[in-house]
Parts: C-alpha cells; sequence; structure tokens
C-alpha cells in the first residue's frame, strides 16, 4: 500500500473532526473522498499532507510511519496537496511559484533564473500542457493555476497528490483537461486522493471512494460497483433529530418574487417566490451562490439582470440601505466580521437600524434606544448582564440573538437569514428555531439559508435548492428526505457542467 | 494588578479590589475625566509655581488664541477617526485655504467675507477630493492624505510663491476683534462655537451617530443599511472645511497669508485627537475629549516656556502624556474583547 491511515482522530477546540477512520490507498490508484460540508474530507487530505497535526493514530506512506510534519517536509516525503483555496502568489512567476523556497542557485546563491525556467518548463511539459514559466501566475486562468499547484507539487518525487476540490473554479474544458493530467500522474504510479463532493468527477475520474460522515468513516467502495443512490445514502445516513413544527402557520400574500436574477460569476439565474408567514429554506452545496443570491436582493450585491419585487413593487437596490428601505433584513452569515459591532454595546448594536426610530426628532435618543434593548433582552431571553454590556464579551448564542433582534427591531417584511445557528450551541439552537417559527407566524416572510440538512428540514415550509448559480429545484419541507435534497444539489452538477462552458452574460 | 476585562464579574469583585485600581479604572473608563484632571491638575502646580507668569490675563490670551487651529482641526479629525479614518493633510488645506483668502482680498480686491468664502470653498474642496480619493478609489486614507499633503502645499506656492502680505484691513478685523469682557480674539471664540456645535452634533444627533457604527465595524454598518462611503466623503468635507476655516483665521489674524502655514499642524491635531480618545481603529471618542487633548497639550507647552526648561522638551513631554493616557485602556472595564 502507498498510503495507510490507521485510525485517525483529529479534534479541533470544540469539534471531533476526525473519528478513527482508517484507509489505504494503492500506487496509482485515483481515491475520491467524498462527504457533506464539514464531514471531514479536507481535514484528512490536509493532516496527510502535514498541513494540520493528528490528535491520535497513524499515517504510513509506503509501510514508513510518517509522524509529524509540516507542509514543507511532506513535501520532501512525496506528498503534495492542491489547496483548495491555493497557495500561489499571484505577483510572482509561475517558475518562482513552482520552486518558491528551493530555487535552484549558482556558487554565490543568487538564483539561477535561466536554471529555474527551464526545469520548471520541464515540468509542465510533464503533465502535458504548455504554460510559459516566466509568467506572472496573476495572468494565468484558474485552471492553469491548478496545473502550476499540481507542477509545484511534481517537482520533488511525487509519491501522493492531494487535490481538494480542485474544480471549484474550473469549467468544463478546463475540468477535463485537469482530468487527463490526473490520470497521467496516476498511470506514473502516484497515487492521487481527491476531495470533492461532485458526484459526477467522481465517476468520471476515481477508481475507488471513500465516503465520510460526521468526520466517521462510512464506507469504501470501487466506483465500478456503485451509484449514486448509494452513495449519497452513506453520505446522509443519519437520524434526523430536530422536530418540525408547523403549528398555526398559514402562507399569506406573495411578499418576495425574485425571477431569473443574476450577479455574475456567483448568482447566475435564480429564482424564489416567498409568501407572508412561510419559510423557504434555500439548500446547497457551500459555493453554489446561496449567500451571494441573498445579497443580491438585499442590495449588497450589484444585480445584473432579473427582476425583484417586493410585494408587488419593483425593487432596484443599489446598496443595502434600499433593501432596508424597501423592509427587507438580513442576518449574515459572519455575525463577527459583518453583522455585528463587537466593541459597542446591546443598545447601538439592536438600535442601528432603527436609528430613526430611536431619536427625537434630529436627536438620537439614549432612553428610547435603551427601551427597544431591554424589549429585545426579554422577549429573546439574551442572557447578558445588562442592555450596556459590550457584545464581545456575550457567548456565541447571545451574540446570534442581538444580531437577530438587530434585524427584528426594523420589523421588517422579509427577513434572510443566513445560517441562524452557526457556532451556535444547542440550547441557543432550538431557541433561535422557535423565533423564526414565531416571526413567521406573525406574517414575516422568511428565507433560511443553511448549509445543515437537519436544520434545512426541520424549518422549511418549502426548499428551493441551488447549485452552480442557478435555483434548480423545489421540495415540499415536510415530505422531504436530505438524501432528496442532496440529490438535486449533486447531482444537477453534471448536467450544469455544460452550461458553465457558456460565454457569461453581458457585464460578467 | 490582575487585568480584568469581564463586566459581569466586576460587581462582586469590586468591593475588594483596592482603592487605587477603582480609580484607574475609572479614569481609563472616561478619557475626558482623565484629561479635565490633568488639566485642572496642571493649571493649579502652574498657579502655584509661577503666580505672576501663568495666571495672567496676557498668558491665557495667548495660551487659548494659539490652540485656536488646532482646536478647529481637531473636531473634524475627531469625526474622521471615529469614523476609521484621518486626515494628514489638514495642515496644508490651512495653508492652501489662508493663502486664497489672501489673494481674493489683498491681490483682487474683493471684499474680506468674499475671501472668507474662498478660503472656506477651498477647504471644502480639497477634503472632497481627499474623500473622493479614499471612497471612489479606493486608496487607503492614509497614502491618499499623504498625497494630497505634498499636492495641496504645492498648489499653495504655485498659487502665491512667498505669499499675500498684508492683505486688508477689512479683513484684519475678522481676525483680531476681540470681546470686551475677556478681551480674547475672534479665532479662539469660533473655535469655541465649532466645539460646542460640533460636540452637540456627534454626540446628539442621529446622523453622527453613525460614524461610530461605520468605524466600529465598517462592513456591518454597510450591510446594517448604512451609507458608510457617503459618510466618509461628508467627514472629508467638515475635516476641509474646518482646516481651511483655521487658515482663513491664521491668515486674518496677522493679516497675512503664509505659504508655510501650517507645516507639521496635521502630527498636533492627531496626537491631540488620540490623546482626547479616538482610536486609529475608529469607533471611539468625543469631541470633547478631542479639545481637552488640545488643552492640556497647550498648557503643557506654555508650562515649559514659562518655567524655561526649553522648547526642546516639549516633544518628549506630549509623547510620554501620550502613551500614558492610550496605556490607560488597558485599564478599561468595557474593553472589547
Amino acid at each position: 500500500m502507498r498510503l495507510e491511515v490507521k485510525n485517525l482522530s483529529k479534534a479541533f477546540p470544540g469539534v471531533r473532526a476526525l473519528d478513527d477512520v482508517s484507509m489505504s490507498v494503492a500506487p496509482g490508484e485515483i481515491r475520491a473522498l467524498l462527504g457533506e460540508n464539514g464531514a471531514g474530507k479536507s481535514t484528512l487530505g490536509k493532516i496527510v499532507a502535514g498541513v494540520y497535526g493528528r490528535t491520535s493514530g497513524e499515517v504510513l506512506v509506503d509501510g514508513a510511519e510518517i509522524g509529524d510534519l509540516d507542509e514543507k517536509a511532506a513535501g520532501e516525503k512525496g506528498i503534495g496537496i492542491v489547496h483548495q483555496e491555493g497557495s500561489l502568489v499571484p505577483q510572482l512567476s509561475v517558475a518562482e511559484n513552482i520552486f518558491a523556497g528551493r530555487q535552484p542557485t549558482t556558487w554565490l546563491g543568487q538564483v539561477d533564473r535561466r536554471r529555474m525556467r527551464d526545469r520548471a518548463r520541464e515540468l509542465i511539459a510533464q503533465l502535458g500542457v504548455e504554460i510559459d514559466p516566466s509568467r506572472r501566475v496573476a495572468d494565468l486562468s484558474p485552471a492553469q493555476m491548478q496545473i502550476v499547484e499540481i507542477a509545484k507539487a511534481l517537482s520533488r518525487d511525487l509519491r501522493i497528490l492531494i487535490l481538494d476540490e480542485p474544480t471549484a473554479a474550473l469549467t468544463l474544458t478546463e475540468t477535463e483537461r485537469l482530468f487527463e493530467v490526473v490520470r497521467k500522474l496516476a498511470r506514473d504510479g502516484v497515487s492521487v486522493i481527491y476531495v470533492s463532493h461532485r458526484l459526477s468527477e467522481i465517476f468520471a475520474l476515481c477508481h475507488s471512494v471513500t465516503v465520510l460522515k460526521d468526520g466517521r468513516h462510512a464506507g469504501t467502495r470501487q466506483v465500478a460497483q456503485t451509484d449514486t443512490d448509494e452513495l449519497i445514502r452513506l453520505m446522509v445516513g443519519r437520524e434526523v433529530h430536530l422536530a418540525r413544527d408547523v403549528h398555526g402557520r398559514a402562507p399569506g400574500p406573495v411578499v418576495l418574487e425574485a425571477e431569473d436574477v443574476s450577479a455574475p460569476p456567483f448568482v447566475r439565474q435564480a429564482s424564489l417566490t416567498v409568501r407572508a408567514g412561510e419559510i423557504v429554506c434555500l439548500a446547497g452545496l457551500i459555493g453554489s451562490g446561496r449567500t451571494e443570491f441573498c445579497e443580491t436582493i438585499f442590495g449588497a450585491r450589484r444585480k445584473r439582470g432579473g427582476t425583484i419585487r417586493l410585494n408587488g413593487a419593483v425593487l432596484n437596490p443599489t446598496g443595502p440601505w434600499d433593501g432596508q428601505a424597501a423592509g427587507i433584513g438580513m442576518v449574515p452569515e459572519d455575525r463577527k466580521t459583518s453583522g455585528l459591532f463587537l466593541g459597542m454595546d446591546l443598545v447601538n448594536n439592536i438600535a442601528v437600524t432603527v436609528l430613526r426610530k430611536v431619536s427625537n426628532g434630529m436627536n438620537f435618543s439614549q432612553g428610547k434606544a435603551e427601551a427597544l434593548a431591554q424589549n429585545f433582552v426579554d422577549e429573546l431571553r439574551i442572557a447578558t448582564p445588562g442592555v450596556r454590556q459590550i457584545v464581545g464579551n456575550l457567548s456565541g448564542g447571545n451574540q446570534q440573538k442581538v444580531l437577530l433582534a438587530k434585524w427584528l427591531a426594523m420589523e421588517p417584511k422579509l427577513l434572510i437569514v443566513d445560517e441562524p445557528t452557526r457556532g451556535v450551541d444547542v440550547g441557543a439552537r432550538s431557541e433561535i428555531y422557535r423565533l423564526l417559527r414565531a416571526l413567521a407566524a406573525k406574517g414575516v416572510a422568511l428565507v433560511v439559508v443553511s448549509s445543515e440538512l437537519p436544520e434545512v428540514l426541520a424549518l422549511a415550509d418549502r426548499i428551493v435548492v441551488m447549485a452552480e448559480g442557478r435555483t434548480v429545484g423545489e421540495l415540499a419541507g415536510g415530505a422531504a428526505t436530505e438524501e432528496d435534497v442532496l440529490r438535486l444539489a449533486t447531482r444537477y452538477t453534471a448536467s450544469v457542467a455544460e452550461v458553465r462552458a457558456d460565454p457569461l452574460p453581458v457585464g460578467a | 494588578m490582575a487585568p480584568i476585562t469581564h463586566v459581569a464579574t466586576e460587581s462582586r469583585s469590586e468591593a475588594r479590589e483596592n482603592l487605587l485600581l477603582r480609580m484607574v479604572r475609572r479614569l481609563a473608563d472616561s478619557r475626558e475625566l482623565t484629561l479635565l484632571i490633568l488639566v485642572a491638575a496642571l493649571a493649579v502646580v502652574m498657579t502655584i509655581a509661577y503666580p505672576n507668569n501663568f495666571p495672567t490675563g496676557a498668558n491665557l490670551r495667548a495660551v487659548l488664541l494659539n490652540l485656536a487651529p488646532v482646536g478647529i482641526m481637531v473636531c473634524g479629525m475627531m469625526l474622521l477617526m471615529i469614523g476609521g479614518s484621518f486626515d494628514l493633510s489638514v495642515g496644508s488645506t490651512l495653508a492652501f485655504a489662508g493663502v486664497w483668502a489672501g489673494v481674493v482680498v489683498g491681490w483682487w480686491g474683493w471684499p474680506a467675507e468674499a475671501g472668507i468664502l474662498a478660503g472656506l470653498l477651498v477647504g471644502a474642496l480639497a477634503g472632497l477630493v481627499n474623500g473622493l480619493i479614499v471612497t471612489r478609489i479606493g486608496i487607503n486614507a492614509l497614502i491618499a492624505t499623504l498625497g494630497t499633503l505634498t499636492i495641496y502645499r504645492s498648489l499653495t506656492y504655485v498659487t502665491a510663491g512667498t505669499g499675500v502680505t498684508p492683505i486688508s484691513d477689512a479683513f484684519k478685523a475678522y481676525g483680531q476683534v476681540a470681546d470686551p469682557i475677556f478681551r480674547v480674539q475672534s479665532p479662539f471664540w469660533a473655535m469655541l462655537a465649532v466645539v460646542l456645535i460640533g460636540s452637540f452634533l456627534v454626540a446628539r444627533t442621529r446622523f453622527f451617530r453613525q460614524y461610530y457604527f461605520v468605524g466600529g465595524n465598517a462592513r456591518a454598518a454597510q450591510l446594517s443599511g448604512i451609507r458608510v462611503d457617503r459618510l466618509i466623503l461628508i467627514g472629508f468635507v467638515i475635516t476641509g472645511t474646518l482646516a481651511g476655516l483655521a487658515g482663513v483665521l491664521s491668515a486674518a489674524r496677522l493679516n497675512s497669508a503664509v505659504v508655510n502655514a501650517g507645516v507639521g499642524i496635521e502630527l498636533k491635531v492627531i496626537t491631540a485627537t488620540v490623546l482626547g480618545g479616538a482610536s486609529l481603529k475608529g469607533g471611539e471618542g468625543t469631541i470633547l475629549g478631542g479639545i481637552l487633548g488640545v488643552l492640556f497639550i497647550a498648557l503643557i507647552e506654555n508650562a515649559m516656556i514659562i518655567n524655561a526648561v526649553g522648547v526642546f522638551w516639549q516633544g518628549l513631554v506630549v509623547g510620554l502624556v501620550l502613551l500614558f493616557a492610550v496605556s490607560l485602556d488597558r485599564f478599561k472595564t468595557t474593553g472589547r474583547a
């Protein structure tokens, strides 16, 4: 076996990212690592490549324990990784990137540019591609950058190559070219670990597939002997703990009508209708354009095409202020960077969306703002010593409630909530669900973006699935299963890949 | 002394803390109070030590008159710094505006009021350009205003060569008229008006309150429906206009528009602003704090002159006080998490 992983575990503070995972990969094998967002597939790849340390377990390469090493040491052992986010320095040339930190030198220690360029050209040629090594990386296409990353890994004696979601930014033809390169490497005896959540790619490229679920090994199959349904079952296969509750809610008139909205490159053609008193969940994989679609509706992202109607009136927001003025609230995904004013107190954080309401004429009224904040502290049961507490000192769940309060204060007609329970403990989570349901019962139209399928199933009256910047299907909340949602979110990528090769709409 | 960071534990543990720590904490929570105490203490010490030199009408009038330009500009700078931005070009704007007022009145022979208006307009335009560079082109405020600092100074030289002297008697009157009771000249009263109005606006009004949000977290402010770029732009225009006002008044007081006016004054303004409670990260500070910072620096300078320690030591003392005041933040009860 080229790579053997035995009983590998990895704990991050508060999270068990990998739990007792074992697998082995033969030389020349292309092994897919498959799993939902947060299943631990990237973590596994990064441990093998020396990016993360491990908590316990063994990693053997050609029978020898690799020990604790950093990325550079792993590279010297022939383990290369191509990161999701990329590790190239855009300002430098292709050759310099390939030999970063290990440039060939002449006797005085200067970089031997000619030799570096020649060797870089050779390496890239080995991959059956042609890229001028003296070009700046910033000028390359995303696919060419991936090739350079692989060449960088190849510049050592490569034994294991880990590709972490390499096709996220590639078009179909570029993906094909990358696959050719990967197949060629495998024929030369390199073991490839291909981390992906795109089922179609796994069937097109890989020999075998290991499925991870919640950090545990869920099963390993030969690709020839499995099918989409089985893989999805392996990816999901867990109990749904969260109870549904649609008690006492009846959808009213249509509040939001978004039709064929586009905001390239992330939103291509997305449509959404939400009624008063209805919770619509936007599901889809990370990078499917859910957040960006919501931002476009709210005005935080410039709309290039399509129409948005709010209560029948056409809305063309030039900025978040327009969305807000029209009665849209948006609770962003990252409460620390884009939601809260961590250094300010509850009063200011809650009053920010309703400065007009807490003012007497042109004067800001501390008294009114405090009363407003106190109301929400009571109503949402925010645990805080007082309304003058600095928000940064609160726990994650209470911060999330403050963030919700900030938007409830403006009494929105449409409330968009992006990942309502990220980084929130279980107790606060059920309270936030209760709150969202109560809002819907009051007649607010709700759009909830969530990567957690159990959450989607527990909350949604309807589920709209997005993939590749498009809304690709709709499911009724009560009847849908996690498998249904995942099938829509992943299967669609196969056929949409062809569409992606189309020229971008005008203005992209 | 153990660092205390959470309010939640404060009430219980406070009883056990010694008096000194409690006092330090109280001071750290209010920069204005700290400065007020420092200013009062310095004034008392100086009055006792130099009863014949310090508490005289002539000396105090000179102090108040000299701090006027910095005091006017600190109001704009404080607003910008609350919003998380700042302006290095105020010194050059001051000279540029003063020189244009001089040109309009002294060379063209227009009425004094036209000169004042021209100076304010030049200041506002200079601020507008700064604001547009920062918000539209997206150049960082430090670099942008470092650029305009030299540009405006250069344009000042281009406009008036060696300056305009004298300007006119009518123009001079605007800078030299004094009130009958305290006999302090107009630049101080103008500063007082700017400070009072600015203090009210920033502390009380809804519009200016938004600057605290912009400085606290610009992205969150944007996503809360606040027009961040517009506010920053307005902040620069206000700062530029105030620098213009300072320039016009300085020119009027001397009856001379000097091309080298205000060289290096931007650092004095920023020092006073930070001393007054502003943070480079934004989101903090008050106009009152800023003006107390100016007052304190002015008193220290005055004290050094009176006790003849020598001007060389001024910078040392001001720098130490600045570092001391900012380090008090460590003891804040309501610090950032």
